[in-house]
C-alpha cells in the first residue's frame, strides 16, 4: 500500500495548506512564458509541461532583491537590513532536475558563510516534485547521473499514476512529512501503479569529459574557440540555469541615501570580469564559455564533490544560437584525453 | 540544382579562389528543425552549409566580431533582405566597409527559400526600395493598432506587464546587430544612467532606452524577440518605431549605405509638429 493523492483533491489540499497560512506555488503559464507562480486552484497549474521555461531558483534567488537601505547623515550612518520573510510555502509540481539544482546550490550558499537570503527561503519551503513521464529532445538528467525520478533536493516525490488520476506520494524529509499533516485526510491508501518514467538517453560520457577538463593542457586548447565561436554572450543560458548563481551587488540611490541590491549576473558577459584598469582576464567569448563549463564540471565539482549541472537542458533549449552544455560535453567526450 | 546545393558551390568557389577568407552561414542544429550559425574557412567544409526556411537568424552582427574585418579581407555571409539592410546601416555608421562583404542573398517565403541576385549590398538596393513601398502600403499590424487605440494609461499598463517579466539578461542587445556599442549606456556606472536591477523601473528604463536607440535603425529582423528568454514582444516596439520614421521622415532603415541616420540628421522639410 502506498499513499495516493488524487488530482481531484488537489484544490482541497491547496485550501487546507492555505488555511495553515502556507502559500502554494506551482508551474503556471505567465504570458507566453512558464514559471512558478502562486496558485489558489489546481486548475491554474500547467502540469503537462515537460519543464517550465523559468527555473525554481527564482523562488530562492530572485533576479533582483534589496539587501539593505542606507542613509548617511552628518552625525551617523543608518542602515536597515531587508531579509526575506519566513512565511511557509509549498512548491507543488517541481521537476527532479530543478529540485536537484537547489540541493546543489545549498552547498555554494553555505560554503564560506551562510547566505541568509537563500536559506531563509529554502528553510520555509517544501518542494513537492513530480517525476517525469515525458521528456523532450533537450533533457539530459541521465547524462548527469540523475534520473526522471531523482529525489535529490525534494521533500516529497510524487509518481504519476498510470491512470493519470493522481500520484503516489513518497515522503523524503521530515519537512515533507510535516507538510502532509494538514492534508492527511485527503491522502488515500491504495495499490494503484505508477506510470513508467520518461526514457532519457545518456548523451555523453561524463567521466571522459571531466578527465579531459581536469587536464591543464586542455585549458588553452583550440577546442574552446571552435565550440563557442557563435556564442553571442547573451547570458540566457546562465539566467535560465537552475544552478547558475552569480550575482552582483549594486547600490541604487546616491551617496547619502539608497538601497543596496543583489542582482543576477553572468559569466557570459564581457563586463563580468572587466577590471577598472580596462584589463579583462576573460577577454574573449570563448574564455567566458570555457569558464562556464570549467566552473560547472571542474571547479565546483572539486570543491563540493558534485557538478553544478542537473541536465535540465535549458541552456541548449533556450540558446538563440543553438549552443549549450550538451553540445560541448558531447564534443569533449569524443576528444583524446 | 537545389538552392542549397547552388549556394554551397558558390561558397566553395569563393573560398577556393581566395575571394573570401570565411563564409558565415547556417548549419544543422541540435534538432531537425533548428539551425545554427557556422563559420567556414575550409572549402571542403562547405557541404555543412544548410539553407532552408528555418534559417531565420540575422547573421550580420558576426561581421563586427573584433578583428574579423581588420585585415581588409572579405567575408561571405548568408543574408536575407533585412540582413542586407543591416549591412547598409553598419556601413553608414562606419562599423564596417561593405566592400569587404560578399552577400549570399536569400529570401524566405513561407516554407521555401528563394535565391536573390547580387553579391554586393548595393546590388540589392532596387529590391529594398520595393520593400520600402510595400512596407509603406502595409496596414498597421493588428496588435500595433490595438495598442494605438488604448489610452495612455492602458498602454502603460500593457508594457508594464510585459516588462515585468524582463530578467535583464540583455539577450536582446546581444542578439541585435545594431547594438554594436562597445560600452552600452546601461553598463555605464559613473554615473549610473539606467538602473541595473530588473525591477519595474529598471526594466522600463532599459527597454525604452533600447527602443529609442533603435528608432530608424531597426530592420525588423526579429533577432531580439527571438532571443528574449521570457518572450517579451519587443517587435511591437520596433514595428511602431519603423512606422513612425517611415511616415514622419520617409525613412526606411538600411535603404542604402549612404543613408543618414534619421535621429542624427536634419532636413529643412522635417516635420516639426511636436516643437512648440
Ligand atoms: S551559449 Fe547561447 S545562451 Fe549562452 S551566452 Fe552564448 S549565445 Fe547566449
Ligand atoms: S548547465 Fe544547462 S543543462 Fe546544466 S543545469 Fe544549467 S541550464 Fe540545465
Ligand atoms: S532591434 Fe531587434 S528586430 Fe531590430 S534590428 Fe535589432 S535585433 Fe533586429
Ligand atoms: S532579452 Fe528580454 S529579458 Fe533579456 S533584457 Fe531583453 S527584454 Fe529583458
Amino acid at each position: 500500500m502506498t499513499k495516493i493523492l488524487y488530482s481531484d483533491d488537489l484544490t482541497a489540499c491547496f485550501s487546507a495548506w492555505r488555511k495553515e497560512g502556507t502559500k502554494v506555488l506551482g508551474p503556471v503559464q505567465q504570458a507566453k512564458t512558464s514559471g512558478f507562480g502562486e496558485v489558489q486552484d489546481a486548475k491554474e497549474l500547467d502540469l503537462d509541461l515537460v519543464l517550465t521555461d523559468r527555473t525554481l531558483k527564482e523562488l530562492f534567488f530572485p533576479r533582483t532583491e534589496p539587501m539593505l537601505s542606507y542613509s548617511i547623515g552628518k552625525q551617523q550612518i543608518d542602515t536597515s537590513e531587508f531579509l526575506p520573510s519566513e512565511h511557509p510555502c509549498i512548491i507543488f509540481g517541481a521537476r527532479p532536475c530543478d529540485a536537484a539544482g537547489m540541493a546543489i546550490d545549498d552547498e555554494l550558499f553555505n560554503w564560506d558563510y551562510r547566505d541568509e537570503y537563500w536559506f531563509r527561503r529554502r528553510d520555509r519551503s517544501v518542494i513537492m516534485t513530480i517525476a517525469c513521464k515525458e521528456s523532450d529532445d533537450f533533457c539530459m538528467c541521465t547524462s548527469l547521473g540523475l534520473a526522471p525520478d531523482s529525489a535529490k533536493g525534494s521533500d516529497i516525490l510524487l509518481r504519476p499514476l498510470t491512470s493519470g488520476k493522481g500520484w503516489q506520494v513518497e515522503e523524503l524529509t521530515p519537512k515533507g512529512s510535516k507538510a502532509l499533516l494538514p492534508i492527511a485526510s485527503l491522502l488515500k491508501e491504495g495499490t494503484e501503479e505508477a506510470a513508467p518514467t520518461a526514457e532519457v538517453p545518456v548523451l555523453f560520457d561524463l567521466e571522459a569529459c571531466t578527465t579531459w577538463l581536469a587536464n591543464p593542457e586542455n585549458f588553452e586548447s583550440h577546442f574552446w574557440k571552435e565550440i563557442s565561436e557563435r556564442c553571442i554572450g547573451c547570458g540566457t543560458c546562465t539566467y535560465l540555469c537552475p544552478t547558475c548563481h552569480c550575482f552582483d551587488i549594486q547600490d541604487e540611490g546616491d551617496t547619502y541615501e539608497g538601497i543596496r541590491r543583489k542582482n543576477w549576473d553572468s559569466c557570459s558577459f564581457q563586463l563580468f570580469t572587466m577590471h577598472t584598469s580596462g584589463h579583462n582576464p576573460r577577454n574573449t567569448q570563448s574564455a567566458r564559455w570555457r569558464q562556464r563549463i570549467m566552473h560547472k564540471f571542474n571547479y565546483f565539482s572539486d570543491k563540493f564533490s558534485v557538478h553544478s549541472c542537473t541536465g535540465c537542458g535549458r541552456c541548449t533549449r533556450e540558446c538563440p544560437v543553438d549552443m549549450g552544455v550538451r553540445e560541448t560535453l558531447q564534443a569533449i567526450s569524443t576528444l583524446p584525453k | 540544382m537545389s538552392i542549397q546545393q547552388q549556394y554551397r558551390s558558390r561558397a566553395k568557389e569563393l573560398l577556393q579562389d581566395g575571394s573570401v577568407k570565411m563564409v558565415i552561414g547556417y548549419g544543422e542544429g541540435t534538432t531537425a528543425t533548428r539551425r545554427r550559425p557556422i563559420f567556414i574557412t575550409n572549402p571542403d567544409d562547405t557541404d555543412r552549409l544548410v539553407l532552408d526556411a528555418a534559417c531565420k537568424t540575422n547573421l550580420a552582427g558576426y561581421l563586427l566580431r573584433e578583428g574579423l574585418l581588420a585585415d581588409q579581407k572579405s567575408v561571405a555571409i548568408f543574408l536575407s533582405p533585412s540582413g542586407v539592410r543591416t549591412i547598409n546601416i553598419l556601413a553608414s555608421e562606419s562599423q564596417l566597409s561593405s566592400a569587404q562583404v560578399v552577400v549570399l542573398g536569400f529570401q524566405i517565403q513561407g516554407d521555401t527559400v528563394k535565391a536573390l541576385e547580387g553579391t554586393k549590398a548595393s546590388d540589392f538596393s532596387p529590391l529594398i526600395a520595393k520593400r520600402k513601398e510595400k512596407r509603406k502600403a502595409q496596414p498597421s499590424h493588428e496588435m500595433t493598432r490595438k495598442l494605438e487605440q488604448m489610452t495612455p494609461a492602458e498602454r502603460f499598463a500593457f508594457w508594464e506587464g510585459e516588462f515585468s517579466r524582463c530578467i535583464k539578461c540583455y539577450a536582446c542587445r546581444a542578439a541585435c546587430p545594431m547594438c554594436w556599442c562597445r560600452r552600452c549606456v546601461v553598463d555605464n556606472n559613473q554615473p549610473q544612467w539606467v538602473n541595473t536591477s530588473s525591477h519595474t523601473l529598471g526594466n522600463l528604463e532599459w527597454n525604452l532606452v533600447r527602443a529609442f536607440h533603435l528608432a530608424g535603425r531597426c530592420v525588423e529582423c526579429g533577432n531580439c524577440s527571438e532571443a528574449c528568454p521570457v518572450n517579451i514582444p519587443l517587435h511591437l516596439l520596433n514595428r511602431r518605431m519603423t512606422e513612425e520614421v517611415l511616415t514622419a521622415f520617409d525613412h526606411y532603415p538600411g535603404a542604402d549605405e549612404h543613408q543618414e541616420p534619421v535621429l542624427a540628421s536634419f532636413r529643412k522639410d522635417d516635420p516639426e509638429t511636436f516643437i512648440l
